[in-house]
């Protein structure tokens, strides 16, 4: 608990510099007393965790509806919600019932012991902060993808969840969907044989074509705090929910977003998160990364409308390519696509030396071709991680309750963060890096170096 | 080979009001090097929202193109005209060279950058561009700030010098502090 001591208690913060700062004013809430259901982090004697949403935006309205079920049977609680945007609080607080409260500011959950996890599905620029501030109070935390915007953040996240003894699980949920098991262990199998290269497509990023001028914030926003780690900027309408993801200091692109699915699927079908994300005792060998790519002309957001980036691993050695737009492969199957509204704008093609493979989408709908659905393994057969229920949230869950590390722990999440990161970083700097995964550092460029790092504002740091 | 413009011809297509002639132009700025940093960065606080834009992006290009492996000269001759801009030009100009100056910055920045750290509108950019400076140098001017910063902004300076693995007694981070609470009530729940 290193980081801790050297925390301010929030009781001696008040009585020591409130007023100084300006602060006395604000009016804090009273804090629930500790419902002793349970230890910190540590699910109560029934087994049932209390949960709690920090940002309930689009995605964190979806991630509050897929535990309904588990709400219902009384397997979760949810104890709060928080949003900096009080229009979508008070939607997502009717949402959760009435046993929830509602906060703006997401550090006074984290003062609260009666909740054992939170949900991170805030702006990208937060998940860091978030995470690791929620791992240092003892919380199991079910964060965002992707996990971090810079390689700094992921390092520190990394090491977070392992000081404090937390479960992580990254909102990637490929590598939960039955049909990217099923790929998985297909390919594991030696169906396709040895692959040497995978292939993603992905639609293109959008051009903000009307841009605006900034503008004062809306008052159900609380602007300063949704900026929270990034260098204050004012409002702009075309920089905020749902458009942060077009902005590189954010969001990052299609590749930061999608590809933190599309590309974790590779990672995990290659067994090669540890080629990104090693440890000191593993033999990883350095990562070409090679990005090119066209900029929108015109209007506030600056992420890459093509691109094309080529990591090049070694020991063993494959490639794989990231392409906007790529060539897009039609699901096999038109009428199937059509009802189940199957997408298949972005995916992935695994090229073994015998055979190919491809995985179409690779997010919460994640589809793949029908030998390897119906290729029935035989006795000695490898298996792969598979996610109970083929579901990511109770492959959380069950990380929490029995132990073990979920399918996308934080390691794996920072690994396929950190090559979207990479991918940008290249493009952004013209030129090739060169990654060590084991010492976790871009080598031989003391500029993209540097860029391992945004020092983040204060007090929004990890 | 990528046509290299001098930098009033620069100047000119940026202020173009057809994106296909300025977006090329700010992003085939790399060469366009130390001699364009000063117009660039006038250009920057153009009345024109997007020949700003273009000018900004422009310069990081500039600034990228310079911080590239082998070139530490050209590294140097683009930091000198950033340097000058934290002088003179308009406050939202001089923010985001603070942070270019992050990027490429040497010794040479430390001072000219260390200044802001006494100014309230530039201090936090200020201090986030030098925490990410490499170098003893750099550790030593957030050293000195701290000893004669306000007391709220010393919160800060701590949190910068604990990241360099500088000791700092007292002033420990506000990170866990809880700020604003919400008006919604929970009372509110359908």
């Amino acid at each position: 608990m290193k980081t801790t001591s050297l925390l301010l208690p929030r009781r001696s913060f008040l009585k020591a510099g409130a007023a100084a700062l300006g602060t006395a004013a604000f009016g804090f809430p009273a804090l629930l007393p500790s419902r002793a259901r349970a230890a910190t982090g540590r699910p109560g004697a029934n087994g049932r965790l209390t949960l709690a949403y920090i940002g309930v935006g689009g995605r964190g309205m979806g991630n509050l509806n897929a535990v309904g079920p588990r709400l219902a049977r009384g397997e979760l609680a949810v104890a709060a919600v928080c949003d900096v945007d009080e229009n979508r609080l008070a939607k997502a607080l009717a949402k959760a019932g009435p046993g929830a409260v509602p906060y703006r500011d997401y550090r006074y959950i984290l003062e609260r012991k009666d909740i054992d996890a939170v949900v991170i599905s805030t702006p990208d620029h937060w998940h860091a902060a978030n995470m690791v501030h929620a791992a240092q109070c003892g919380k199991h935390v079910y964060v965002e993808k992707p996990a971090c915007c810079t390689i700094a953040e992921g390092v520190a996240m990394a090491r977070a969840a392992r000081d404090h003894k937390v479960c992580v699980q990254v909102g990637s949920q490929g590598r939960s969907q039955e049909e990217c098991f099923l790929a998985n262990r297909y390919i594991a199998n030696g169906n396709i044989g040895k692959v040497s290269q995978v292939t993603c497509w992905h639609y293109e990023s959008p051009v903000d074509v009307n841009p605006v001028p900034d503008a004062a914030p809306p008052p159900e926003l609380d602007w300063d705090l949704w900026l929270g780690p990034l260098a204050w900027r004012p409002y702009n309408a075309k920089y905020c929910h749902g458009t942060f993801r077009w902005i590189m200091e954010s969001g990052g692109g299609q590749i930061r977003d999608r590809g933190a699915h599309v590309m974790s699927n590779a990672l995990w079908i290659m067994n090669a998160d540890r080629q990104v994300f090693a440890g000191s005792k593993d033999r990883a060998s350095p990562v070409t990364i090679a990005a090119k790519g066209t900029l929108p002309t015109r209007g506030l957001w600056d992420t890459a409308v093509t691109m094309e980036v080529t990591y090049q691993f070694k020991n063993p050695d494959w490639t794989l390519g990231w392409s906007q737009p790529g060539v897009r492969l039609p699901y096999f199957d038109a009428e199937k696509a059509k009802a189940l509204k199957i997408r298949d704008t972005y995916g992935a093609v695994y090229h073994g030396s015998r055979d190919k493979l491809i995985v179409w989408a690779g997010d919460g709908q994640t589809f793949t071709e029908r030998k390897a659905i119906d290729w029935v393994p035989g006795p000695g057969a490898k298996t792969v991680h598979q996610s109970p229920e083929f579901d990511h949230y109770a492959d959380w869950l069950q990380a929490i309750k029995k132990g073990g590390e979920p399918v996308m722990n934080i390691e794996a999440g920072v690994a396929a963060a950190y090559l979207t990161v990479l991918g940008n970083l290249s493009l952004i700097l013209g030129r090739p890096l060169t990654w060590d995964p084991v010492k976790r550092e871009i080598v031989g460029d003391d500029h993209a170096r540097r860029l391992m790092s945004r020092p983040q504002r204060f007090p929004y740091v990890v | 080979m990528p046509t290299i413009l001098s930098p009033d011809d620069l100047i000119t297509r940026l202020r173009s009001s057809d994106d296909t002639v300025r977006g090329p132009a700010w992003q085939g700025a790399a060469t366009a090097g130390a001699a364009a940093v000063k117009p660039l960065a006038g250009l920057m606080a153009d009345g024109e929202r997007e020949t700003a834009r273009a000018a900004r992006r422009a310069l990081w290009v500039v600034v990228r193109h310079a911080g590239r492996p082998g070139a530490a000269k050209e590294a140097a001759a683009v930091t000198h005209e950033l340097i000058l801009c934290l002088e003179n030009q308009p406050v939202a100009v001089r923010h985001e060279v603070l942070w270019m100056l992050s990027e490429i910055g040497g010794d040479e920045a430390i001072l000219p950058m260390a200044v802001l750290l006494s100014d309230p509108l530039f201090r936090e950019d200020a201090r986030c561009a030098l925490t990410r400076l490499p170098g003893r140098k750099a550790t030593a001017a957030l050293r000195t700030a701290f000893t004669s910063a306000p007391e709220d902004f010393k919160f800060a300076l701590a949190e910068s010098l604990r990241t360099r693995g500088d000791s700092v007694r007292g002033y420990p981070t506000r990170k866990l502090v809880p700020s604003r609470p919400t008006t919604v009530r929970a009372s509110n729940a359908g």
